[in-house]
């Protein structure tokens, strides 16, 4: 007999871990088939992103070390929409043959990385917010085959992060100036991108079926944490600090306020609403087009000539 | 050209030290045992494991499995 969406949620409020599709109401389904897919086109969009920063590399070492990272993310990518594949989803249409507008990876990615600065913060800051966010599911997440896929994802988004805050630590002294401009686009741009706050967001569904197990507010504040003391302890400025008697970190600014795409700046003393940064995430970023073609020339090019033959 | 979600699915199965069970680490699709191989060894590589092996999943025969389902399929 198929079990109700009420049952399974009271199920998995029991401990219980969903191992086969069958076992899914077709509301768990999509909800998961959702979740993932945020995932698995954040792991695979995050790898044209940092191989075009990684084209600035100061030296060898350093491009061992971004493309170790890069190999990373693809498995991560790989690890999601295989995942998607067992639950019914034709991953080649969703990957070769899609809208880039219609990835749902952060917008944050779709704003072009310039420069190996951008490329250490972007670990320190964007694979930080990726641990604090796939930690979370690693650690609550009721399906079973991804949940166990985490535990490669959760150790080598740690080693990113360390990459981030070494290289940050490393060029503190020489590059002080250049760091301090790619804090100043790019922690706003992380804050951001944990999403709506829990006052106009109901997680009613994710958090029920247990795919996550922490709130956007209570992950934000996770990513908070260390990343202000990181950049803090090192000398630079970032729009947010601790608050003794709460014991919480607080943004120094009116969350979301109006990003200047060209500019790449955060206009701080214009504040928007929720769904004005709605409208500017499915408009996508300058870099959309492009990366979403680096993924998806090589496909096209081969599928042409298979029918040329 | 063979459909990305058309490949055969190995399953993945490692081991990290000697007297630890064998574990399953994963998937990968591929078209064949060598790439499944390759794909394997580049993908599950978070840890240096002294055993690593891929299995077609259509060679894993359920014998006991509380989804019922999936043991009759193969009575």
């Amino acid at each position: 007999m198929a079990m109700t969406d009420e049952q399974l949620i009271e199920r998995i409020g029991q401990g219980h871990i969903v191992e086969s599709p069958g076992e899914m109401t077709p509301e768990y389904r999509q909800t998961l088939i959702h979740i993932l897919t945020v995932s698995a086109d954040t792991e695979l969009i995050s790898a044209p992103s940092y191989y075009t920063a990684a084209r600035n590399v100061p030296s060898m070492n350093n491009l061992i070390s971004a493309l170790a990272i890069i190999q990373d993310e693809l498995s991560h990518a790989h690890i999601g929409y295989r995942i998607l594949q067992d639950l019914g989803v034709d991953t080649e249409a969703l990957i070769y043959d899609r809208d880039p507008k219609q990835f749902k990876h952060p917008y944050a990615f779709d704003v072009p990385l310039r420069s190996w600065i951008e490329l250490i913060v972007a670990n320190a800051f964007y694979d930080r917010a990726g641990y604090v966010l796939l930690g979370d599911v690693y650690r609550h997440c009721s399906y079973g085959p991804w949940r166990r896929g985490l535990a490669k994802v959760d150790k080598e988004e740690n080693f990113h992060l360390r990459h981030g805050e070494n290289g940050m630590r490393r060029l503190a002294a020489t590059h002080r100036e250049e760091l301090q401009q790619a804090i100043d686009w790019m922690f706003p741009m992380t804050v951001e991108w944990f999403g709506l706050p829990d006052s106009l967001k109901t997680h009613g569904k994710q958090i029920g079926y247990r795919l996550k197990g922490s709130t956007n507010d209570q992950l934000r504040q996770t990513w908070l944490r260390t990343a202000v003391p990181l950049c803090e302890g090192l000398g630079f400025r970032v729009p947010a600090h601790h608050e003794r008697a709460t014991d919480a970190y607080v943004l120094d600014y009116p969350l979301p306020v109006d990003f200047d795409e060209a500019e790449r700046r955060w206009l701080m003393d214009r504040p928007i609403t929720w769904n004005d940064v709605l409208v500017r995430w499915k408009r996508r970023g300058p870099g959309n087009a492009m990366f979403v073609e680096m993924l998806q020339r090589g496909r096209r090019q081969m599928r042409e000539t298979v029918e040329r033959h | 050209m063979q459909r990305i979600g058309d490949e055969p699915v190995y399953e993945v199965f490692a081991r990290r030290v000697d007297g630890e069970p064998l574990r399953h680490v994963g998937s990968v699709a591929a078209s064949g045992d060598a790439l499944a191989r390759v794909y394997a060894r580049s993908i599950y590589d978070e840890e240096s494991w002294i055993e690593l092996y891929v299995v077609p999943r259509r060679a894993v025969i359920p014998v006991e499995s509380v989804r019922t389902e999936a043991v009759d399929a193969h009575a």
